[in-house]
């Protein structure tokens, strides 16, 4: 009895910390992603969203990329655009900035790097 | 928009409310923007339900969209901050109208222990503030406003009446002591007429001191008196002034009438 509790204790704890490991995993390179998908068309919100769902285990709250566009925004690495839409309202674009550009490529390389060490890491 | 069920639109509005309670708490997004771009992803999932959209179906898009408390990192928000949106916008986003009226309620009920009293009545005072605050627009209380504005009513009130008459507390000594000095106001009339011209000339003066103040300081003004002096204008302080001059007008009359016949 004391068994089992022990080793549930352990269970849960554990998925703790996998589920904040992911979380904090997951913010940052969900900026990346999103920077990347607008690196070479700019999109509008919805169609962002759209395309990132797709991807497993990427988004758990739809609505958290709309603050993440604002950010980055204010940060100036993305700007905006209204255009008309034949669907409905006009729509607002986002495309990357100079200095988006520039982040966007420093952070895939970074990307790159730490990917190639955990890789070597885990070979041994 | 695809037309909703009233049970959808309820849920909407307290989601918007929600979303927009959280994300004027963050700093570093700008929150019209974001709740522009929810909205739109609303209405763009909502397409092809049929309608009215039920509550059911606007709820898978919203358990989608997920809770706002996830979109603000917990890091952008005080703990302060966090306490009461968490107050406000939980399952019942009431609470902190309950609360605001009931330390106003126990306030007045210990009314003879005063300091207890007061910091209660303080106390509802500030989370109303605060629940006026994350509201942002007035409107967005709608029937909460009849909990909270109690006791912005109660403190804006006294905070007036204190602003307006603290003078008399000086003048009233002031213009006994003025009878004291000249022994020759013998009787009563003469008294009163000194008493009154003295004070009118104390109150008016500081009401147009007050007045031009208001009437430099108008965004002070309606941040002090939030929601009720958001639509301050300049004519309210013209008012004022004039009622000043009025006064400082009138207490001369009174001098020179008194000093015509009466000396």
């Amino acid at each position: 009895m004391t068994g089992i509790c022990y080793c549930d204790i352990v269970k849960c704890m554990n998925d703790k910390f996998f589920d904040n490991w992911t979380n904090q995993l997951r913010k940052g390179v969900l900026e990346l992603c999103i920077l990347n998908d607008i690196r070479n068309r700019k999109m509008y919100g919805y169609e962002i969203v759209r395309r990132l769902r797709k991807i497993d285990g990427l988004i758990i709250s739809e609505g958290a990329i709309y603050p993440i566009l604002s950010r980055l925004k204010r940060q100036g690495l993305v700007e905006t655009s209204i255009q008309e839409s034949a669907e409905g309202p006009p729509r607002k674009y986002y495309k990357l900035t100079q200095e988006g550009e520039q982040m966007v490529s420093q952070m895939n390389a970074y990307w790159q790097a730490m990917s190639g060490v955990t890789n070597s890491i885990e070979k041994g | 928009m695809a037309t909703l069920s009233e049970g959808a639109k309820r849920g909407l509005e307290d989601y918007l409310r929600q979303a927009r309670a959280y994300l004027r708490g963050s700093k570093s997004v700008d929150a019209d923007e974001v709740e522009q771009n929810v909205t739109e992803h609303i209405e763009t999932e909502l397409e092809g339900v049929p309608e009215p959209v039920s509550r059911d179906d606007l709820n898978v898009v919203l358990k989608k969209l997920g809770s706002p408390q996830q979109w603000v990192p917990a890091e952008e928000l005080t703990w302060w901050r966090l306490f009461i949106l968490r107050l406000r916008s939980g399952p019942e986003d009431w609470r902190l109208a309950y609360v605001s009226l009931s330390l106003l309620v126990a306030g007045f009920l210990i009314l003879p222990y005063a300091p207890v009293c007061v910091i209660l009545i303080l106390v509802s005072f500030l989370i109303s503030r605060a629940a006026l605050s994350e509201a942002g627009d007035p409107e967005e209380l709608k029937a909460q406003k009849w909990l909270l504005y109690p006791s912005l009513v109660v403190v804006y009130v006294f905070v007036l009446v204190g602003l307006l008459t603290w003078p008399l507390g000086v003048l009233v000594p002031v213009a006994d002591e003025y009878e004291r000095y000249f022994s020759r106001l013998q009787n009563d009339l003469d008294y009163w007429f000194m008493a009154f011209s003295v004070i009118l000339a104390g109150l008016g003066l500081w009401w147009s001191v007050l007045a031009v103040v208001f009437l430099k300081s108008r965004k002070t003004v309606r941040t002090l008196f939030r929601p009720f002096a958001d639509g301050y204008k300049s004519s309210w302080a013209l008012l004022l002034l004039a009622i000043s001059l009025g006064l400082m007008i009138l207490s001369l009359s009174l001098g020179i009438v008194y000093y015509s016949y009466f000396t």
